[in-house]
């Protein structure tokens, strides 16, 4: 074959399959971005693949994205009409969007009753901003506690318990401690706070309230544990936890999910957080991370989109998937009673905490509360301030954040 | 450079000067004139322009505005008294408002709660899809409009500031407008009524024959002076003396010129204004009437009130300028005519300070010499230009962005407002480097306040100074020892010492943070194993401040060291011969030869080196975290924390602004101190 036959034939190879592709395009095609790696991705890919094949008129194609850039570049992309139909992400960030606009499409006019139903009641709440619904829940996460199998049978289901047994493990000089977890990351400390009925912000609207003496209370238990029964180590960091958790010196962390991952070697038991007696046997209260998929604003399909969110989010089928083999916690009610999710101890000990969790607040105002509440923890763990005095302090930086925020100034 | 200059350039027979009529006509400074009042006018009339079009459309949606707000509490009070019966009532009152004749107008009222269209007026709601019926798919826009209305209100109710619109005016198509605005019932928001009608043209412009008129005279009255100043000198036809009155006069007139201009169209302008008002007051009794009738007519009463509740801004806010029974209040009107006196003044007043650089520009002889050198070095520019788009648009565009930003408040909540309308001049600015809060009285006594500027500034000044210390100083050591005649293995040394400039720093930052760790990290272990007592490292604001310092030295060392290297090596040995033969030993061989010797090469590094050190933002961000309670912030890491966790755009552009002049004026400084010390030795 010489080179211009060799030419003229795949020319016409390449407008054959350009028709071919043209007439295979399907009614819409929509990009979902994600930030899954691992068991997680190979689930939702094929939840997706599954989508494609079950109806002929959405093809849906995944972009995985690292996830150190990943909100960033959804509020740069976006907007300026370069990002995806459909994307997955946490609750915490939607404030932010919603505010800076052009970033998630509100979906109450498609949003059914039978869709609502479908899904663990409580996680709608996560996914609305100011009343207006802009996405639909398709997993959550949240600390609980995890314990180690051979070294506890029955985990403690109040914090008496929980302090008798675990002095019983403690032994400071050997670095041994019953019970370690980010008691000064006010991320975790969350639960504690929530027990008592403390909140960071008003549940009307986004006015702080840190210096409430419910907050106080739970700060005071949580430094009775540090000094008084010094059932817990000073300086908790992530690594020293997953660290110590697995060279099997404590037999209790306060963890999530993604902790599972982390252990190596240790037979891992997870049940709800105990009920605090301080408190008036009110459950210990995590805070809930809600993953939410929503339709981009700037998507030209947006009914299709929405279809296909809804699909992630309800379908039976791809629950199941996303539970078994994604080893995620669905938003979907009815996946639970499956026996292979009910049989699953991790599964169902996360989900047993999730009837005593609290989604975190979705405000925009939710970033500058970290910053102040972080100096206040580290200064009242390290005695450099009092509970009070502390949050007294973050209180007044974060009324003082807000208020620059709103002028501008 | 100076006027004088500029002028007597003539005196020498420049051989460009025209001379002549051309040259009495083109003479630089009635040239100059003629430019800066044709660009003051011109952005005048376009100014002036501006506002008197927005007079227009202002008052033209403020007579919608006032319909549809009787409308709306018409709907409120219906749907309050009898719900089953509002679609029918609304129906009919739709149909007869008064906007609905002769004006293409159609109207809606949408109820949120179910997605219910009540009543429509619009010209696609007939038939099949009229009204009343639950809003179809391709109508989710409709509802995305209320509940957007509903979520400002909620908003501007929560946060007690009027920061969202709550009446959306928007472009639909041909100067085809559709205005919305929200209806209350039990004080919330249960739906909203639209209007759908053409605009029509409110566009205005300022008078173009006095525009026109006042350039040419300026023009004119500037050649006048010029042949007044030059009478002696006609016979010579040479320059017109007296440069310094010429100036004097160009700046005169032009000012006279603006000034004129100003009075004459700021006056028309609030004419405009009041005449609006006052047709808008009639314009309100006729409304107040019909709508009234009509609400009669389906069993309700609605009525503006004593203070006019219809007549409203887009944040739903009462003007104050016409009172519920259609008389002027004079107040109100005071008021928002001097908004508008100061606004377009303000403008105005640019104009002229615009035209002023043009007339300096040719007065102090910048055009000439723009002029000459484009004329001379034509090609250059040409081979130059294409770098000078692309630094324009890549460095210079972002950069003046960043420095436009730092004059604005802009925040996350007002991404999407035009950055014009958050100006706030100098404030950021002022708020930075006046916060002299550096005291705080607690009740442990006097506290520094670690939030501070000028304590982040100290942090920040303190941190360059020990960090290129140290790093210069570990370097030339290490340098002098590899730079050792007859080392074996050097090779390997280099390698080995350049692996900390090699791994990334962000890496390196987090396994220095574990090793700081106050009782599983290393460097506490080793103390302890010595027989000392841990440190907390992150507690104490000295001790923090060491780890960062530690850190940072050991990332910067190789850095200077192989630069070091580089340049002792360049050293001509016959120095050091000579050196040894007049008796000098080591120390003093190093003080008197290499130093001298390593000076050119080390000062660029030194500078290099504080620039960088100054915005090394990676070793405090993720060593210390600027611990405790930001006692250890650079100012980098602070204008990170301002932008992206506060999310205050604005200020944290001036925080970089700062950053920047500080730099510069070191640099600078720098250069100056080591060029007079070059000049010392050379």
């Amino acid at each position: 074959m010489n080179t211009r036959s060799l030419v003229t034939k795949s020319l016409w190879a390449c407008c054959l399959t350009t028709l071919l592709g043209w007439t295979a395009a399907s009614a819409a095609d929509l990009v979902v971005w994600h930030a899954y790696r691992g068991a997680e991705r190979a689930a939702f890919e094929k939840v997706v693949s599954n989508f494609n094949a079950s109806q002929g008129d959405i093809k849906v194609k995944t972009l995985p994205v690292p996830y150190d850039a990943y909100a960033d570049k959804i509020t740069a992309a976006i907007p300026r009409g370069r990002g995806p139909d459909v994307f997955i992400f946490a609750q915490d960030r939607l404030g932010g969007w919603v505010e800076g606009g052009q970033t998630v499409e509100s979906i109450d006019f498609y949003l059914e009753d039978g869709t609502v139903d479908a899904l663990l009641p409580g996680l709608m709440e996560a996914m609305s901003y100011r009343d207006t619904v802009y996405g639909l829940p398709i997993a959550y996460k949240s600390p609980a506690l995890v314990y180690n199998k051979a070294m506890i049978e029955t985990p403690p289901t109040t914090t008496t318990e929980l302090v008798t047994m675990a002095k019983k493990f403690t032994a400071a000089a050997g670095g041994r401690y019953g019970l370690v977890y980010e008691y000064s990351n006010f991320y975790f400390h969350s639960a504690l706070m929530n027990a008592f009925g403390g909140r960071v912000f008003d549940p009307e609207g986004p006015t702080p309230t840190l210096d409430d003496p419910r907050i106080v209370a739970s700060i005071n238990l949580m430094m009775k544990w540090f000094r008084e029964d010094g059932i817990v180590p000073a300086d908790p960091s992530s690594t020293l936890v997953t660290a110590l958790f697995n060279d099997g010196k404590t037999p209790m962390v306060f963890n999530g999910p993604w902790f599972i991952s982390e252990v190596e070697g240790v037979d891992v038991g997870v049940a709800a957080m105990p009920t605090v007696e301080e408190a008036g046997g009110e459950p210990m209260k995590p805070w809930l991370t809600v993953e939410g998929i929503y339709v981009s604003a700037q998507s030209d399909h947006k009914e299709a989109a929405y279809e296909f969110a809804r699909y992630v989010a309800t379908d039976d089928e791809s629950a199941f998937i996303r539970a078994v083999e994604g080893r995620q916690l669905p938003s979907h009610a009815g996946v639970y009673e499956r026996p292979e999710v009910a049989g699953d101890p991790i599964l169902s000990g996360f989900r047993a905490q999730y009837n005593n969790s609290v989604p975190m607040p979705n405000y925009a105002e939710m970033t500058l509360m970290w910053s102040p509440v972080t100096t206040a923890m580290n200064k009242i763990t390290k005695g450099a301030a009092s509970p009070e005095a502390g949050l007294g302090a973050a209180q007044k930086e974060l009324e003082a954040s807000i208020a620059a925020l709103r002028t501008g100034r | 450079m100076s006027i004088v200059a500029g002028s007597s350039a003539y005196l020498e027979g420049d051989t460009e000067v025209q001379t002549g009529v051309a040259g009495f006509l083109l003479h630089p400074v009635a040239q100059g004139v003629a430019l800066a009042a044709a660009l003051a006018l011109v952005l005048g009339a376009w100014f002036v322009g501006q506002a008197r079009t927005e007079i227009l459309t202002d008052h033209w949606n403020r007579e919608v505005i006032q319909e549809l707000m009787g409308l709306a509490e018409s709907a409120a009070a219906i749907e309050a008294a009898d719900k089953g019966r509002s679609e029918e009532l609304l129906g009919v009152m739709l149909t007869r408002l008064p906007g609905t004749e002769g004006r293409d107008a159609g109207y809606r009222v949408l109820r949120l709660s179910g997605a219910r269209l009540l009543a429509s007026t619009a010209s696609g709601d007939v038939g099949d899809m009229a009204a009343p019926r639950r809003l179809s798919r391709e109508e989710k826009w409709l509802f995305d409009l209320g509940q957007g209305i509903r979520a400002s209100v909620q908003t501007n109710r929560d946060e007690g500031i009027y920061r969202r619109r709550q009446v959306e005016v928007d472009e639909v198509g041909d100067s085809l407008f559709r205005i919305s605005l929200p209806y209350f019932v039990d004080d919330k928001v249960a739906g909203i009524v639209q209007a759908e009608l053409r605009r029509p043209d409110t566009t205005s412009s300022a008078s173009l024959p006095l525009t026109v008129g006042m350039g040419i005279g300026a023009y004119l009255v500037t050649l006048l002076v010029l042949a007044i100043a030059g009478k002696e000198r006609r016979e010579k036809d040479v320059a017109f003396h007296k440069p310094w009155v010429l100036f004097f006069a160009a700046v005169a007139i032009l000012s006279v010129v603006a000034y004129a201009y100003g009075r004459i169209e700021l006056g028309g302008v609030e004419r405009l204004y009041r005449s609006a008002a006052a047709e808008l007051a009639a314009d309100l009794l006729e409304i107040k009437e019909s709508v009234g009738f009509l609400a009669g007519e389906a069993g309700v009463t609605v009525s503006p009130g004593e203070d006019n509740r219809w007549d409203v801004d887009l944040y739903q806010r009462p003007i104050g300028v016409i009172d519920g029974s259609g008389q002027i209040v004079n107040a109100g009107l005071e008021a928002q005519t001097a908004v508008i006196r100061d606004q377009l003044g303000r403008a105005l007043r640019l104009n002229w300070i615009a035209g002023l650089v043009v007339v300096l520009f040719f007065g102090l002889g910048f055009a000439r010499r723009l002029r000459r050198t484009v004329r001379e070095h034509k090609y250059a520019y040409v081979y130059v230009m294409p770098a000078m788009i692309g630094m324009l648009l890549l460095a210079f565009f972002p950069f003046g962005y960043g420095i436009l930003l730092s004059f604005t408040s802009q925040t996350v909540l007002t991404v999407s407002e035009p950055i014009t309308e958050l100006l706030v001049g100098f404030q950021n600015y002022i708020n930075i480097l006046g916060d002299f809060d550096l005291f705080q009285k607690t009740a442990e006594g006097a506290v520094i306040n670690y939030q501070n500027f000028y304590w982040t500034l100290y942090i920040t000044v303190c941190w360059t100074i020990f960090n290129v210390t140290v790093g210069v100083t570990l370097g030339v050591i290490l340098a002098l020892v590899l730079n050792t005649k007859g080392l074996k293995y050097t090779n390997i040394y280099r390698v080995l010492l350049i692996l900390p400039w090699a791994i990334p720093n962000y890496i390196t930052a987090l396994i220095w943070k574990g090793m700081f760790h106050q009782q599983f990290g290393v460097i506490n272990q080793a103390i302890q194993m010595f027989g000392g007592a841990p440190i907390a490292w992150f507690d104490g604001v000295f001790s923090s401040f060491m780890t960062g310092l530690i850190t940072n030295g050991w990332l910067s060392f190789p850095f200077m060291m192989v630069i070091t290297l580089g340049a002792l090596q360049s050293i001509p040995a016959d120095l050091y011969e000579a050196a040894t033969i007049d008796g000098a030993d080591r120390w003093q061989q190093f003080r008197h030869v290499t130093l001298p010797s390593l000076k050119p090469t080390l000062i660029p590094a030194i500078i290099i080196s504080v620039v960088w050190t100054f915005n090394m933002f990676n070793v405090i961000y993720l060593v210390s975290g600027g611990e405790p309670a930001g006692a250890n912030e650079i100012l980098i890491t602070k204008s990170y924390k301002i932008a992206f966790e506060e999310y205050r755009y604005g200020y944290a552009a001036a925080y970089s602004v700062v950053i920047f002049f500080i730099l510069v004026f070191y640099g600078i400084f720098q250069t100056k101190m080591t060029r007079a010390t070059e000049a010392a030795n050379a």
